[in-house]
């Protein structure tokens, strides 16, 4: 549906986006996850045909983004950054004028109209002034104009940016509801966000893609190497016992409360949680948990996306792969 | 070009959801009225025939400080609130944006025009009315204005702030104003002074309105207001589309 080939932008004195390559298929929702001036923006401009990229080429819907523009607008529905609205219009008459734009026949308009508003739950304030509207009416109108067309493409760039936790369930709702039968690229630096909605994330940092793939993979990301394992009351010896097992490396113990964790570092990488769990078994400890040590995904994208650090070269070949997928 | 219909209603529909064209219809037909009863009356009294010529005159004058603020917001506006994203993010052209803005400013004109006809029917009716001079004072009157809009609407397309956008194009409408004032006294003693100076007399548009006020209608006039007005639109579009140069 979207194919992205060595993109890259320049404007002058900064580069926004250096050499990216993605592909996104039909009906999946892929998140754009990055912090603020990674190009989230920019690569969502390109894709709209608002903006020509420097070098690259773009394809949206089987469309060049910048030879076959108008076919390519036809075809996506977008909400821009910051929502930008006409304050003075009404509600209704805003969306019958964006549908009639997108050249939406007049016999249908109406009903793309009453769609977009139910989908969006606009209807409470249809026939009211968009610049008296609340901030969630606001965003939600800014949803509803990108779908009232019935594009195969939906492209949000930060949906759910400044909106109260009710407001963000209800659109996050809207966007999964969208996912159903059309394909959805949205931006965000919120993680949570992309674990909830998306299928696939791409992590995009100073103009370039630093990881990407299923979801999934990302979580790889963040497993350390290590084996948690969280154990009933304060078992003597067992530090010494799992780091006499072969392949451990070494075992930090630590104290929660009356109970104990230890974090199992095992050897190039070997997997011993069967060792681990044969030597528990033995000794009749009781295991509450035992599991790959995870940092958070908060923990995972500030290391990717680090401004000062290097991009570590296994995440950039993993990276790659997940584009390709 | 239901894409163009959509758009011109859209822009007229700003104009009349704010104060702006009942401030300026009411300050037009003021100032039109004031002098109209002052140049009849005198007409009355010294038993002459009334010539709308003057009071065409002023309002051509009014249009200088007028047109600034019709045209002000047209494309800087979108700009600023960043609804140009939007606007072009949809299936339409620089041209089709342009074209519609551009009529709606017309169509505007022609509702702060078309009331101060009331005066001319009033002239008819009580007095002897020059037909065909009214007339074409009108055609001059709406041309010119026309040709100011497209600069106001070119003007406004390379800006972000509607306020510079109406400063701007107030000092190039206000020079084209004036311009009739100084080329005279450019030198003509140097080459360069004689060809300074016949630029700014083929630019001066109150020149060639002055024909119209006199009930002519030239060619020179109608090419100079048309070419005038195709440029200024032609140099928007560019301007729209300069985005996509960087």
């Amino acid at each position: 549906m979207i194919e992205v080939r060595n993109l890259t932008k320049v404007y002058p004195g900064a580069v926004a986006l250096d050499n990216i390559s993605f592909s996104v298929a039909k009906g999946e929702i892929v998140g754009f996850l990055g912090p603020n001036g990674a190009g989230k923006s920019t690569t969502m401009r390109i894709l709209t045909g608002f903006i020509p990229p420097t070098s690259g080429s773009a394809t949206v819907a089987g469309f060049d983004v910048v030879r076959q523009s108008l076919e390519v607008r036809r075809r996506v529905g977008y909400l821009p950054e910051n929502n930008p609205l006409y304050p003075e219009m009404r509600v209704e008459e805003y969306l019958d004028f964006r549908a009639t734009l997108h050249q939406v026949p007049r016999s249908r308009r109406a009903a793309a109209v009453d769609n977009a508003v139910e989908r969006c739950s606009l209807g409470e304030v249809r026939h009211r002034i968009v610049g008296q509207l609340s901030k969630g009416y606001r965003q939600r109108l800014g949803l509803a104009d990108a779908i009232v067309h019935d594009p195969e493409i939906v492209i949000l760039d930060e949906p759910t940016i400044g909106l109260d936790p009710h407001q963000v369930r209800h659109v996050r709702e809207v966007i999964r509801e969208l996912g159903r039968e059309r394909t959805v690229i949205l931006s965000t630096h919120i993680l949570s966000e992309v674990e909830k909605m998306c299928g696939r994330v791409l992590i995009i940092n100073r103009g370039r893609l630093v990881a990407g793939g299923p979801l999934e993979d990302i979580h790889n990301f963040t497993a350390t190497g290590r084996i948690r394992l969280d154990l009933r009351g304060a078992p003597s010896g067992a530090r010494e016992a799992l780091g006499k097992l072969p392949g451990v490396l070494n075992v930090v113990e630590i104290s929660r409360g009356n109970d104990r964790t230890y974090f199992v570092e095992p050897r190039d990488g070997a997997d011993v949680r069967s060792d681990v769990f044969r030597r528990a078994a033995e000794a009749k400890w009781e295991v509450l948990e035992m599991g790959p040590e995870r940092v958070s995904l908060e923990d995972a994208f500030v290391e990717l996306t680090d401004r000062s650090g290097p991009v570590p070269d296994a995440l950039g070949a993993a990276g790659e792969k997940g584009a390709g997928a | 070009m239901r894409t163009i219909g959509a758009l011109i209603r859209k822009e007229l529909g700003v104009y009349f959801v704010s104060p702006m064209a009942y401030i300026i219809l009411t300050c037009l037909m003021l100032v039109f009225g004031l002098i109209f009863s002052s140049e009849a009356g005198d007409a009355a009294d010294f038993g002459r025939p009334f010539s709308f010529g003057g009071l065409f005159w002023v309002t051509a004058n009014l249009m200088v400080i007028v047109v600034p603020l019709v045209t002000m917001r047209l494309i800087a506006e979108e700009k600023n609130r960043g609804t140009i994203e939007t606007l072009m993010t949809a299936p339409v052209t620089e041209f089709q944006v342009v074209l519609a803005k551009y009529v709606a400013t017309l169509i505007f004109l022609l509702y702060l025009l078309l009331p101060t006809a009331a005066h001319a029917i009033l002239v008819s009716k009580y007095g002897t009315l020059d037909v065909t001079e009214t007339l074409t004072g009108y055609l001059g009157l709406f041309l010119i204005s026309s040709s100011f809009l497209a600069i106001g609407l070119f003007v406004s397309s390379l800006c972000s702030s509607q306020v510079t956008a109406g400063v701007i194009t107030l000092i190039v409408t206000f020079l084209l104003l004036l311009s009739s004032r100084f080329a005279p006294q450019i030198t003509d003693r140097t080459p360069l002074g004689r060809t300074t100076r016949s630029v700014f007399e083929a630019l001066d548009p109150f020149r060639y309105f002055g024909d119209f006020i006199r009930g002519i209608i030239d060619t020179r006039p109608l090419v100079y207001f048309l070419s005038l007005i195709v440029f200024f639109l032609f140099l928007s579009v560019r301007a729209l589309e300069a985005r996509r140069w960087r």
